[in-house]
């Protein structure tokens, strides 16, 4: 059974596999309970609000953050405790880099390509150039924005085969994330490169991620394959004298509406028929876009 | 036939890969794809419309599996040599179906009658030409 959990299937260790983490800062639960592991190839879309606690989750799969309980491990190893090796396979581009800030661009880039047998020299300076990133400022001296599009540049060019971002969209115009979804996509295909990324902006993960997991309050509150989410997760508006006092087993979010009504969340198993209840005279089934999905679940 | 062509709304309720295999299926059954015709690789897909990769894959598989696709050995997928060109009368209908219950849905929704309806999607369909 343990290892049933961490090998998947011929192509080694999950490149993430976390355990039953908690953290906890202060009063605030951050991370409760939290089991997840991701397949090799898998392009895996965390979504939540702000302080649902998605930057502290990937901060702890990677090792950066010791959690209270549970255990994370990164290509099998402890991710406490990663070899070199581990980390050479590995990128991950902070939410607000700030590493190195007294190098210039061109210098932190030909010294972070020292440590990494893989680098893409060519890669790093088509990126530059495209997005318009001057190589010899200062790090430091670059507006959050730039700093963090340095950053996605250095990652893309290690060629890693994890590669973690949280938030990378904030940094970048429409066509620019557009350009490094696109790169997110091709790395997918040709090399079966590992994503990890968490974001807001919901269209991006209906485009790109295999799969997506929202977090809500520290906790895993769905996590299905993009490709099922809208076959398998509706909206259904119960008539008042319908409304069930109990929670229905296949209810994911319950929401009262002002005439007496009931919005639900509800699933159903992929390529069943919906729940019985989703017949009922009067109810009214949805299907939703990602976006009303996670604003239906979050609030 | 190129991946700039295939139109993908991520927002849309329908999923992805389905609508991939809908402007496929509308593309062989009106003869837009003849047989033999290659398809763009799942990189090209993927890459045009930074769209997951295993998205295009389902979508190609499924289309194999209904024998609209084939698998040509280092070429990649085309459509199927033994797809007759143009399908019979019933079987595009079939394609089109879900949209017109669809649009039979919200009319009955607005509590339109069929009269001007018909009227205007006739007036569309004539346009076209």
């Amino acid at each position: 059974m343990e290892n049933s959990a961490i090998v998947v299937g011929d192509a080694g260790a999950a490149p993430i596999c976390v355990r039953r983490l908690s953290k906890r800062y202060d009063a605030r639960q951050v991370l409760n309970d939290v089991s997840l592991s991701i397949e090799p190839g898998s392009v895996l879309g965390l979504i939540g609000r702000n302080g649902a606690g998605k930057s502290t989750l990937i901060r702890t799969m990677l090792g950066l953050i010791e959690p209270d309980i549970g255990t994370a491990e990164i290509f099998g190893e402890r991710a406490l405790a990663m070899s070199d090796r581990a980390k050479e396979r590995l990128a991950y581009v902070p939410q607000q880099p700030d590493a190195l800030a007294w190098m210039k661009v061109g210098t932190m880039l030909d010294y972070v390509a020292r440590f990494y047998p893989t680098w893409d020299a060519d890669f790093a300076r088509n990126m530059l150039d495209r997005w318009q990133l001057p190589r010899d400022a200062l790090l430091g001296k670059l507006s959050p924005g730039e700093r963090q599009r340095i950053d996605l540049v250095r990652a893309l060019a290690i060629r890693p085969q994890l590669l973690v971002l949280d938030e990378p969209a904030a940094a970048l115009d429409p066509a620019a994330r557009r350009e490094l979804l696109a790169e997110i996509a091709v790395r997918a295909a040709d090399a079966g490169t590992t994503v990890l990324f968490s974001t807001h902006i919901v269209s991006d993960l209906e485009r790109v991620a295999s799969r997506i997991v929202f977090l809500h309050q520290g906790r895993v509150l769905l996590d299905a394959p993009a490709d099922e989410i809208k076959e398998r997760f509706a909206r259904l508006i119960v008539p008042k004298d319908a409304v069930t006092s109990d929670k229905l087993a296949v209810e994911l979010h319950r929401r009262k509406l002002s005439d007496g009504s009931a919005a639900l969340v509800i699933e159903r198993q992929p390529g069943a028929d919906w729940p019985e209840i989703a017949y009922v005279p009067g109810a009214r089934l949805e299907i939703l876009g990602l976006e009303d999905l996670f604003v239906e679940v979050a609030q | 036939m190129d991946a700039s062509l295939l139109l993908i709304q991520p927002a849309a309720p329908e999923p992805i890969y389905r609508q991939i295999v809908g402007q496929l299926r509308r593309m062989i059954a009106s003869g837009q794809l003849a047989p033999g015709d290659l398809l763009p690789s799942v990189r090209d897909v993927a890459g045009q419309h930074a769209i997951n990769p295993m998205t295009v894959s389902r979508a190609y598989s499924l289309l194999e599996s209904e024998g609209a696709l084939e698998r040509l050995r280092g070429k990649g997928m085309a459509v199927a040599a033994t797809h007759r060109r143009i399908q019979p009368e019933d079987k595009r209908m079939q394609l089109i179906d879900l949209h017109l219950r669809e649009l039979a849905r919200q009319a009955r929704e607005l509590e339109l009658p069929s009269e001007p309806i018909l009227r205007r999607l006739g007036e569309l369909l004539e346009d076209q030409e």
